[in-house]
């Protein structure tokens, strides 16, 4: 639990803050600017000149009233900057073992296990100057890891690496997640990424809050698409595989729903491209952008998109020239972005019930 | 034809400078690290007054060394007090060659650590380290070759010091006539030739502190090998 109370001097603007983090995991989105940044080295402790209070479970950091400024050396937080920043002078297994402060039986196993689910073991001896992008972010998750932070600040890991690289390293963060069970700060630009990953977001925009709160009730779409500057929207869907077809290159996804809403029945399984790791029983992560998500009148007769089923209208919001349609399918939300013809033509309205359709291809899948 | 003679200036010459550099490399380094990271106003005024040594005639930095040392003031008496003595022997020359390439190591030395990433300064912190574990554990091990390459350049000056030596050191033959103050003697006594031999030891060491000097700054900015 994080509550900070915090003011800087920035170009142009001061950033004023105040929090309440409570999360697993917190997505902060904003744009380009607005203070995020300073936002994680404000908790970090690398910004001397910051004013007001921050305490982490109890843990005073800061408190410029009373003149204290905890160094960061004593704060026990792992810091992932934006480019990794690995020291150059060490190999990767120099890199990760840096904040160890001995070689122990038990530190060595867990530099080891670490590694592991890192993937980054075959590594061990190279420069920082010879690994790619994706090679070099997932060491410097390992270095911060390793140290058994009180919570895991990560900057945009993600942003310098291309959409290949982002999806085989967003599982390892939900690894991190579920297996290391540190909390953490995640600063991003992708809505995808705050979905899948974070319970708890924050957007920012110009050095203050605008909207804080559970992730799917704070980026609603107008909000997204104000911070974001286009319209697309995802869906996010988690669920287990049962099933694998191995020829065809699919899978069958049956989705999680909320615990609250499991009394209703359970949500159709959805065919989805089979990957890298997946077998039947584990747990996977997909999207789909809300404009590729279809809606039709009637119960359509041979279409070739493999997932089709009926939902519920539950709202309508107009984005510019489009308009973002929302619907429930046995406790799933969908969005469903279509132009303002289609819904006039289709009758659209809350409460009316519709047939989804969604291509297996258009299916993602994000870890 | 290198006579006894010359090999002994040659010694003195080096031992000097060697221990002037060595003198000074805790010092400068420190300076420079803390330049490096002092973001105050200060700052311009500190490096202003550093510099001085570098732009000053020598002579001037000699006169206020005596000045300093003399017993006419509590400095010089402490020292004397202390049992050091100073002027008109070996360690005159090496305070005044000391006192005249500081600048140089400062300088090369911030340099090298003003090109360090300060996220990896940053990041070290927050991986435990506090203030001293960073300077050791990051800010020396990137920054060695700079330091090394400015610690030789204050070599060379050392090895070239005139007239803050002379004026502090006097030109004492087998105790403070280094190189450059026995080509001037030679050269007054107009042994031109005897002069010219010792110009071309000096010429030789200079060039190869120089070269080495070189070949670091220029290897600075290539990755370390990956073995």
């Amino acid at each position: 639990m994080i509550d900070l109370s915090i003011r800087l001097a920035l170009q142009p603007f001061t950033l004023e803050l105040e929090l309440a983090l409570a999360g697993r995991v917190t997505a902060v989105l904003g744009p380009s600017g607005c203070g995020k940044t300073s936002l994680l080295e404000i908790i970090a402790g690398l910004r001397r000149r910051a004013e007001g209070r921050v305490t982490l479970d109890g843990a005073v950091f800061l408190d410029s009233q009373r003149r204290i400024h905890l160094p960061p050396e004593r704060r026990q937080i792992g810091y992932v900057p934006q480019e990794p920043a690995l020291f150059p002078h060490l190999d990767v297994g120099g890199n990760v073992r840096y904040g160890l402060r001995s070689a122990s039986a038990e530190s060595n196993r867990s530099v080891a296990e670490t590694m592991d689910l890192l993937e980054i073991g075959a590594l061990v001896a190279r420069y920082p100057q010879t690994l790619s992008g994706g090679e070099a972010q997932r060491v410097a998750l390992a270095r911060a890891l390793i140290t058994r932070p009180r919570v895991l600040l990560l900057d945009e890991p993600l942003a310098a690496l291309d959409a290949e690289l982002r999806h085989r390293i967003l599982p390892y963060l939900m690894r991190v997640r579920d297996e290391a069970k540190i909390p953490m700060i995640y600063v991003t630009h992708h809505v995808g990424e705050a979905l899948a990953l974070a319970d708890e977001a924050v957007v920012m925009r110009a050095g203050r809050v605008e909207a804080t709160g559970p992730v799917r009730y704070v980026l609603t779409p107008k909000l997204v698409s104000s911070v974001r500057g286009d319209a697309t929207f995802e869906n996010i869907v988690h669920g287990v595989v049962t099933a694998i077809d191995v020829d065809a290159g699919t899978a069958r996804l049956a989705p999680h729903v909320a615990p609250s809403d499991e009394s209703g029945s359970p949500p159709p399984t959805l065919t989805v491209p089979t990957g890298h790791g997946l077998r039947v029983g584990s747990h996977a992560t997909y999207r789909v952008a809300s404009e590729d998500v279809l809606l039709l009148r009637g119960s359509p007769a041979g279409i070739s998109a493999r997932n089709v089923f009926s939902a519920r209208v539950t709202g309508i919001e107009t984005l510019r020239t489009d308009v973002l349609v929302r619907l429930e399918a046995s406790a799933l939300e969908w969005r469903a972005l279509v132009t303002a013809a289609a819904v006039r033509e289709l009758a659209i309205a809350p409460g009316g019930e519709l047939f989804v359709a969604i291509k297996t291809h258009s299916l993602e899948r994000l870890g | 034809m290198i006579e006894v003679d010359d090999l002994s200036i040659l010694g003195l010459s080096l031992e000097v400078a060697l221990m002037a550099t060595f003198a000074i490399l805790p010092i400068g380094v420190g300076l420079a690290w803390f330049l490096a990271g002092w973001r105050g106003h200060g700052r311009v005024v500190v490096e202003s007054i550093l510099t001085l040594p570098l732009v000053l005639p020598p002579t001037a930095i000699g006169i206020v060394l005596l000045t300093l040392l003399s017993k006419n003031n509590a400095f010089g008496r402490a020292i004397a007090r202390a049992g050091i003595d100073i002027m008109f022997t070996w360690r005159a020359a090496v305070l005044a060659s000391a006192v005249m390439s500081l600048p140089l190591l400062v300088r090369s030395a911030r340099t090298a650590f003003e090109e360090i990433d300060p996220r990896l300064l940053g990041i070290a912190r927050t991986l435990g380290d506090g203030p001293w574990r960073v300077f050791r554990r990051v800010a020396l091990p990137l920054a060695w070759r700079g330091i090394v390459a400015g610690a030789l350049l204050s070599f060379c000056r050392a090895l070239g010091e005139f007239g803050a030596t002379i004026l502090v050191g006097g030109n004492i033959p087998g105790r403070t006539q280094t190189l450059a103050l026995a080509i001037f003697h030679r050269s007054q006594t107009g042994r031109d030739g005897d002069a010219l031999r010792l110009v071309a030891i000096v010429c030789f060491v200079a060039l190869a502190a120089v070269y080495a000097t070189e070949r670091l700054a220029r290897r600075r900015h290539a990755p370390p090998s990956a073995t």
